[in-house]
């Protein structure tokens, strides 16, 4: 998940829940003011209603009066005082009872919820009677409505504020985070070029980048003092070695020796000259990464393929293998000959070392894409780990398992792609782009 | 022939010496770059074998002094490098061949025949053994007079052998030198053996005098 779309997420499940809370109370506050407002007018109506009925008691008789939203009810006398002990005339919010009810309106011809103000007063005859005012909540009711679509209007367009700006904000903020992602994903150790990280206006990129480049600088100086110690082992270990091979032939053409001793020396030298290809291997896997062949032509693979294969061909007779060349389409590609060479006999030599008595080797040419597939093992090799190095298939003494590291680090060099898959035989596929 | 050895690893000095003066060549060494070029400018070489790295300087600034002094001598170059762009410079500035150590010394030989024979300019550039005369330019080979027809591998086999008579061969040189350098780790080079078999029967119809034998476990000797 992107980090603007995680930060948006929590932002938005936090703003809701803040913003309900906010709302219901609000709407609470809101709510006891408004019926505050309509009791004081309530209590209100009830003094002027009963200093005017203390004026003109004829009020007392015409005891409903549906224009004026009040009654006034004679009440039995026991009832009244039991009620209300004590007796002060004004003031007396304690004895007004104020509840929400529906009322029917002719003119809506449905029930609308009004407010009702119910109390008792001495009425100037010395009588208790009740009287109930009541007021419309319509309009209060509709206040409250309109509070609350104002409310969710509010929510959506804070969140819609908020996801735009912070999608511009975020946007901006990380711009230089990702560039630096961007930077490090295409960042390749040993190709020589150092990691610059880009220019942020935020101070922790700015140390994000700086501890990267530091970072990476490192690795850089461990993986070429790596390379350069196998190189120069490599080149140190030459001149023993040939000194070795070159004594023991002259020791062997020097003396009359027996033929089981014959045969320890030519053991010994087989083993020497072993050591010399894995040597050589290695330096020629170093020189690949360090790009010391620089010298690039358009290389004719159908021509070079055929060459190669000629160049096997007593070995493959040898082995009663049948080598076979399809050529469908002309294949050309600029790079340096002699790693096209290694490149094309690394592969062969394994399709045909690796193959059984009248197996066969088929190589296949099209504008893009050079196959070769060879009979061999029932069992399919592991793809991932064939390209490795000293990752060895068989416990052929003669194999440095090399060969097929040599073949991914040119493919790697020029960009090429090459993959390996089985079907009833062993098929090596290289994608020139 | 005299030979100049300039290499200042003693171990390989020796070894090259001892094997080139059982080719009967009067072999002189210098283990540094001052002390070879004094002795190229006192005496007269036909072949001068140089390592590029040497402690007081670079083989290849060697090369180009013995071409200023207007010297005859065949050059050969060996090197630990193995660098392209060394042997084409090499080449370039006048040395007759490269050789990348570690080599065989039947390479070696091989390498220093031939260039001493296309320094000489007597017109006779053929080989002669018994009664089998070998022309490395027309890349034929007669016995007896008799033209013989060989493939390209048989006759650089032949080619191989008769620059290194009587001397031990590996067959892993052998194979390097016929095969290329990428034949060298297929498996165990049993299939040379099938090609010198074809070799020496050719030969034996031929009645060319020569006897290659096999030798267990290293190679083959010619004599």
């Amino acid at each position: 998940m992107k980090l603007q779309v995680y930060t948006l997420r929590y932002l938005l499940i936090a703003l809701l829940g803040v913003i309900a809370l906010w709302a219901s109370l609000f709407y609470m506050v809101i709510l006891e003011e408004v019926y505050d407002n309509i009791d004081d007018g309530l209590k209100n109506s009830k003094l002027l209603i009963i200093r005017k009925a203390k004026e003109s008691p004829e009020l007392l008789t015409n005891h409903e009066s549906e224009i004026n939203q009040f009654t006034i009810k004679p009440v039995p006398m026991g009832r009244y005082i039991a009620r209300n002990s004590k007796d002060d005339d004004d003031d007396d919010d304690h004895q007004n009872v104020i509840y929400n009810d529906h009322k029917y309106m002719e003119y809506d011809d449905d029930y609308e919820p009004v407010r009702v103000l119910k109390t008792v007063f001495m009425a100037s005859d010395g009588n208790p009677y009740e009287l109930t005012i009541t007021a419309s909540m319509v309009e209060e009711d509709e206040l409250m409505e309109d509070l609350m679509t104002a409310l969710i209007a509010l929510y959506i367009m804070l969140v819609v504020s908020i996801v735009i700006i912070n999608y511009f904000i975020l946007k901006k903020v990380w711009r230089s985070f990702y560039s630096l992602l961007d930077k490090l994903r295409h960042f390749k150790l040993g190709t020589g070029t150092a990691f610059t990280a880009p220019a942020s206006p935020i101070d922790e990129f700015k140390v994000l980048g700086k501890e990267l480049e530091a970072l990476l600088k490192r690795n850089e100086a461990t993986y070429a003092s790596q390379k350069q110690f196998i190189e120069n082992a490599s080149h140190e270990l030459q001149t023993p070695l040939a000194i070795s091979i070159n004594r023991l032939e002259l020791f062997a053409e020097n003396n009359t020796l027996t033929e089981e001793q014959m045969d320890a020396v030519g053991k010994i030298t087989d083993t020497l000259s072993r050591l010399v290809k894995l040597n050589k291997s290695l330096l020629m896997l170093s020189k690949i990464e360090n790009k010391q062949f620089p010298d690039e032509t358009t290389v004719d693979f159908n021509e070079l393929t055929t060459q190669v294969l000629s160049d096997f061909e007593d070995f493959a007779s040898f082995k009663s293998v049948s080598l076979q060349i399809i050529q469908n389409e002309p294949l050309l590609f600029t790079m340096n000959k002699g790693l096209a060479v290694t490149l094309l006999s690394n592969l062969i030599k394994n399709a045909i070392l690796h193959n059984r008595p009248d197996g066969t080797v088929s190589i296949s040419l099209s504008e893009k894409q050079l196959t070769i597939r060879n009979s061999g093992s029932d069992k399919p090799l592991d793809p991932d780990f064939v390209f490795n190095r000293f990752a060895r298939h068989s416990t052929n003494e003669n194999s440095t398992g090399l060969g097929l590291a040599i073949v991914k680090s040119i493919i790697t060099n020029y960009n090429l792609y090459i993959g390996y898959s089985f079907d009833e035989e062993h098929v090596f596929n290289i994608t020139f782009p | 022939m005299k030979i100049l050895i300039i290499e200042d690893e003693k171990g390989l000095r020796e070894v090259i010496q001892q094997s080139l003066e059982k080719e009967k060549f009067i072999v002189e060494t210098a283990a540094s770059f001052n002390d070879g070029l004094d002795k190229l400018g006192c005496y007269e070489y036909d072949c001068v074998v140089v390592d590029i790295m040497l402690p007081d300087g670079n083989g290849l600034d060697l090369v180009s002094e013995i071409k200023a002094l207007h010297k005859k001598e065949a050059i050969i170059i060996i090197s630990a490098k193995d660098s392209v762009d060394d042997k084409v410079k090499g080449l370039d500035i006048g040395a007759d061949d490269y050789l990348s150590k570690p080599f065989h010394l039947a390479e070696l030989h091989a390498r220093i025949k031939s260039a001493i024979r296309r320094k000489s300019h007597n017109g006779d550039n053929l080989i002669h053994w018994n009664n089998i005369t070998l022309s490395p330019e027309q890349r034929t080979v007669s016995v007896d007079n008799t033209e013989l027809t060989l493939n390209r591998k048989e006759f650089d086999l032949l080619y191989y052998f008769i620059t290194n008579p009587n001397r031990l061969i590996n067959k892993t040189a052998l194979a390097e030198y016929v095969w290329g350098d990428y034949i060298d780790q297929a498996d165990n080079l049993d299939f040379v053996y099938s090609q010198i078999k074809n070799l020496r029967k050719k030969l034996k119809d031929a009645a060319a005098e020569i006897d290659i034998q096999a030798v267990y476990g290293i190679g083959y000797r010619m004599s």
